[in-house]
């Protein structure tokens, strides 16, 4: 056990964990964040997706320990009340249908509309590929990423 | 209704005149409406009232006692009882009710007199004689078969027409006017000179109003009034959007608890295996660990076949958190031994062979026309046969299993996320009172457990059929017992989801057809062998350690439950899906169900049966289409032929009736507005009927331009359209798929289009929103789903080795509606089907292989020697 100080939506914890702890499991479990999900414990569905400096990572396999150097943002963090322009357009368009992995996948798309505003399908497919969605919702994903870059066809 | 019955019996009968609500069991919609009003008003314990709340400043909280897994279905009911009481949707808001199967359960009292038919034959499964359900308790909470709309649709509209009359009127009492002059909108009632008053002003004086069954259903809004309903004035509410995007919903995962450890379970690999031994010390040295428990005792066999939901045997870890708790299952997974046989000898390669030697013999027929042999016999004939097969497949929704128990004062209180939470409680509860939890078990031991357990349900991370089976809850309910006042969350890993699934049956499917000079078929043979999941749910010869008296008696159970079926035999409602009532219109029909056994636990995945029966007959409709050189579209529509209701004579089991309604008799719910209609006419439900499957078929090419693309497509090399149609869960689903084949065998899927028939689409932007995410589903177990087993443990682990379909891999998908006014159906179960076949026929149409086993896209290790094609 070691003590972490954990940069947390702009909010510095002290954690006294298991330095190998998957940072999903330091947000769930000792911080008590549950908007961050648990899906496959391997990277393979994205639905534990935070950003690390502003850059998106699977929170699974990242040890608690490299992501005290960063600054973590999860998905309360995105905004306070539902106001991000990703958080507004997946309600709009009515992305959601059982919505576990839609934290995950809006952190994804956020991260990619900040390094990529005005996307292109080639760069959306890329990014979003690694956030799964058993429901199906990957079309209106697509089409809100599309709007919110300015490639909107419909 | 009967004419036998006048109106006034029957409400006396339900109870009306004895001014006593009992809600456990349902009497009238009427009843309902007149005792919520009266209770709400009064001051009434909340838990009295099954659907709405009204509080004193006016709000509405309207009860959802349906499961929520992604479906939509808590603002969809919601929103149908808001439409019709003309509620303020910024007024409501939604409750999720926990586990009160009989509450919710829609009931008419039994004939009070001897000379009183009930106008259906649905008797009650719960065997209580005093009850005739519509709704029976076992389905009025479980969440499966895509019936939450078809089965509360009427009943919802019933509560708030009645809620509404009730304000109108006493409005117009308080002003001294005709209610006829007076309207309702949006909270408030209009009187006919200018009078207006909100609803939280007239909750006094609608207390007293009683309106009847009768002016309840005549006060129902015509569709043109809807305001969200369909195409209503108003968009659908989507209540939990705003949450879900904000990661707020509380999912299982997210209940916490004071005090609350994390269990790990370390499982049996094989089904029906047993703990020998373990060593606890490696696990109890890791931080954070606190107790390490066997599931059950060393020597005492866990789930597997015959079973039900009772889970695999194990070893759970049990720790303050859960990477604390993965760890100490890590150290202790080395030490256990399991007693494995006899269900280590399963191997699915070895066992697909076995299924198909089942449908190479003749099986049991339980539907036939005329002489299939005759036909194939005449000399000359040009018969074609084929053989399909559909592995073994997970469900594995989003959310891996999870759920938290605590055990105290001899009781149990769960929070899970369930699709049934009727069978979690009854199981758990079972736990609580230290029955050994056998399922299946008579109405007065289920009583006891309903009593010992509470279940409150949370959002579901998706279900697809995996979280209707309660095994996970079991488990946390068996370690709370052994760890009294302390609430346990079990937490699964994906692996453990991939591994102890209830799959969906492994299926051969052989079918046989002689063709006419017209190359249509004289003559259909289709032979069906698939793991029933009955052999899992109820005891059988496959089941290690029972007597021959627990099998004849679990035999005698089986024949008695769910349509029948014998095992090692498809269930009627295995058989009632794409199987009996198969629509093509063709002289000579023979349609046989082979022996399948089980060696894992089979259970049912998003449409079940309908995967592997529409799988085969729409591929084998493409192949016969495409061989004849006809148009795919057209040959379908003449093997389905003139428009018709599915003559169920031909069936061998008629008790397999009740399943083509999925138990919703919903035009009986109907009954007593139906003024002088026949009994027999009302209780017609929802048979096969073709002219809705020709309308799917002639909308979706309509949608996707199929005549000019076909002819276009006929120059170019390596592309082509394939279309598949079929009716599941009552509503009819058709799709074409737009595919290019290269040279080197490689896939690409240009369009998938996809439109269904599913009565009055209640909720529109929700049934979009299904029929996309159904193709995707459809998808990908089409290309890349198989479940394999190895000596009975499953082979598969993750999404890297069990893929399924990403964004990247998604084409463009085009779905619609067929526009009705008729009662809804189904939504979340019928879009997955007719994927496969449509991509199949496609495929072959774009000069690829034919494919005729699931899934398509090959992988490095199948070893196996179906026809492949590639799919990045």
């Amino acid at each position: 056990m070691s003590v972490f100080q954990l940069n947390v939506n702009g909010k510095v914890h002290s954690v006294d964990i298991d330095g190998n702890m998957p940072l999903l499991w330091a947000i769930r479990d000792v911080l008590g964040l549950k908007g961050t999900k648990f899906g496959c414990g391997v990277a393979q569905c994205g639905a534990c997706t935070v950003h690390l400096d502003g850059k998106a990572a699977r929170s699974c396999i990242t040890d608690v320990g490299v992501a005290a150097l960063s600054k973590i943002k999860t998905i309360e963090g995105l905004s306070y009340d539902g106001s991000h322009p990703c958080q507004k357009m997946w309600v709009e368009l009515g992305v959601p249908q059982c919505g576990f992995c839609q934290p995950g996948q809006i952190m994804t798309a956020a991260a990619l509309l900040d390094e990529h505003p005005h996307p292109d399908d080639a760069t959306i497919d890329a990014y979003m590929s690694g956030n799964i969605c058993r429901c199906g919702t990957y079309p209106r994903i697509k089409d809100a990423i599309r709007r919110l870059g300015g490639s909107a066809t419909s | 209704m009967s004419t036998k019955v006048n109106r006034r019996d029957f409400l006396r009968a339900a109870g009306v005149g004895s001014g006593a609500l009992v809600f456990g069991s349902y009497l009238t919609p009427a009843l309902q409406a007149q005792g919520l009003i009266h209770n709400l008003i009064n001051g009434f314990p909340v838990d009295g009232i099954p659907v709405v709340i009204l509080k004193v400043n006016g709000d509405v909280v309207i009860i959802t006692h349906r499961p929520e897994m992604g479906q939509g279905i808590r603002s969809s009911l919601a929103a149908v009882l808001a439409d019709e009481m003309e509620a303020d949707w910024k007024r409501v808001t939604l409750k999720q009710a926990d586990a009160d199967a009989k509450k919710y359960a829609v009931a008419f009292p039994a004939p009070v007199e001897s000379d009183v038919p009930l106008p259906f034959p649905y008797n009650t499964l719960s065997k209580d004689p005093k009850l005739q359900y519509l709704i029976s308790p076992e389905g009025s909470q479980f969440t499966d078969s895509s019936r939450s709309m078809t089965a509360y649709f009427t009943v919802m509209r019933l509560f708030g027409a009645g809620l509404r009359l009730a304000m109108i009127r006493a409005a117009a009492k308080k002003w001294g006017v005709d209610a006829k002059a007076c309207r309702a909108e949006k909270h408030r009632v209009y009187g006919p000179s200018g009078q207006s008053s909100d609803y939280r002003w007239l909750l006094l004086g609608a207390k007293k109003e009683t309106p009847t069954y009768d002016e309840i259903s005549a006060a129902l809004k015509k569709p043109e009034d809807f305001r969200y309903i369909g195409k209503g004035k108003e968009p659908m509410p989507f209540y939990d959007a705003l949450d879900l995007v904000r990661g707020k919903s509380v999912f299982g995962a997210d209940v916490e608890l004071p005090g609350m450890l994390t269990a790990m379970i370390e499982r049996c690999p094989v089904a029906n295996g047993a703990l020998m031994s373990y060593d606890a010390a490696p696990a109890l040295a890791i931080d954070g660990v606190r107790a390490v428990l066997p599931m059950f005792p060393p020597g005492k066999r866990g789930g597997g076949v015959g079973r039900g939901f009772l889970p695999h045997a194990g070893v759970a870890v049990i720790a303050t958190n859960t990477w604390a708790a993965w760890q100490g299952r890590r150290a202790l997974k080395p030490t256990i031994k399991w007693h494995v046989s006899p269900h280590d000898t399963y191997n699915s390669v070895a066992f697909r062979k076995e299924l198909e030697d089942a449908t190479s013999k003749q099986g049991n027929a339980v539907r036939k026309l005329k002489d299939v042999d005759d036909a194939f016999a005449q000399v000359g004939v040009d018969t074609k046969e084929a053989h399909y097969y559909v592995p073994h497949l997970a469900q594995t929704p989003m959310e891996p299993p999870v759920a938290v128990a605590v055990f105290q004062n001899g009781k149990m209180e769960v929070w899970a996320p369930t699709q049934s939470p009727d069978y979690a409680q009854i199981w758990t509860g079972q736990v609580a009172l230290g029955i050994d939890p056998c399922g299946m078990t008579d109405d007065v031991c289920n009583e006891k457990a309903r009593q010992a357990s509470t279940v409150h349900v949370t959002m579901l991370g998706g279900g697809f059929g995996r979280k209707s089976k309660p095994d996970y809850i079991v488990e946390a309910a068996m370690l709370a017992k052994q760890m009294p006042g302390v609430p346990i969350r079990v937490q699964w890993t994906r692996e453990d989801d991939v591994k102890f699934s209830y799959y969906n049956a492994a299926s051969s499917q052989y079918l046989k057809a002689s063709l006419g000079a017209d190359k249509l078929p004289t003559a259909l043979l289709q032979r069906s062998a698939l793991t029933s999941f009955f052999g899992t749910l109820i005891p059988n010869y496959s089941t290690p350690d029972l007597s021959q008296a627990e099998i004849k008696g679990a035999a005698d159970l089986r024949a008695a439950t769910f349509g029948g079926g014998a095992y090692p035999y498809a269930s009627g409602i295995e058989r009632a899906q794409g199987l009996e009532d198969m629509p093509y219109d063709i002289p000579n029909i023979r349609l046989e169900n082979c022996k399948a056994e089980n060696h894992i636990r089979v259970g049912w995945m998003r449409s079940v049966a309908n995967v592997y029966h529409a799988f085969a007959i729409n591929s084998f409709a493409g192949e016969l289409a495409i061989a004849a050189g006809r148009d795919q579209k057209d040959y379908l529509l003449d093997l389905i032929g003139k428009d018709r209701i599915i003559d169920e004579k031909t069936f061998i089991d008629q008790s397999v009736e009740r399943f083509r309604n999925n138990e919703l008799p919903l035009a009986a719910i109907e009954v007593p507005t139906v003024k002088g209609g026949k009994a027999n006419q009302v209780v017609a439900g929802f048979p096969p009927d073709t002219s809705r499957l020709r309308a799917v078929i002639e909308k979706v090419a309509q949608e996707s331009d199929w005549t000019n693309k076909v002819a276009k497509y006929k120059n170019m090399k390596g592309r082509g359209l394939g279309i598949a149609a079929h009716r599941s869960f009552l509503s009819y689903v058709a799709v074409v798929v737009d595919a290019s084949m290269s040279n080197d065998n490689k896939l690409t899927i240009n369009d998938v289009y996809a439109t269904i028939h599913c009565g009055l689409a209640v909720n529109r932007d929700r049934v979009l929103a299904q029929m996309e995410g159904g193709v995707v589903y459809g998808l990908s177990y089409a290309l890349l789903g198989e479940i394999t087993v190895k000596n009975g443990a499953v082979v598969q682990n993750n999404f890297d080795d069990y893929p399924v379909l990403r964004l990247n891999q998604t084409p463009r998908i085009h779905v619609s509606i067929v526009d009705s006014n008729e009662p809804p159906t189904g939504v979340g179960e019928p879009p997955t089907p007719a994927v496969a076949p449509a991509l199949a026929n496609a495929i072959a149409a774009a000069g690829g292989p034919r494919l005729r086993a699931m899934p398509f896209a090959a992988k490095n290790d199948s070893g196996s020697t179906d026809e492949k094609i590639v799919f990045l």
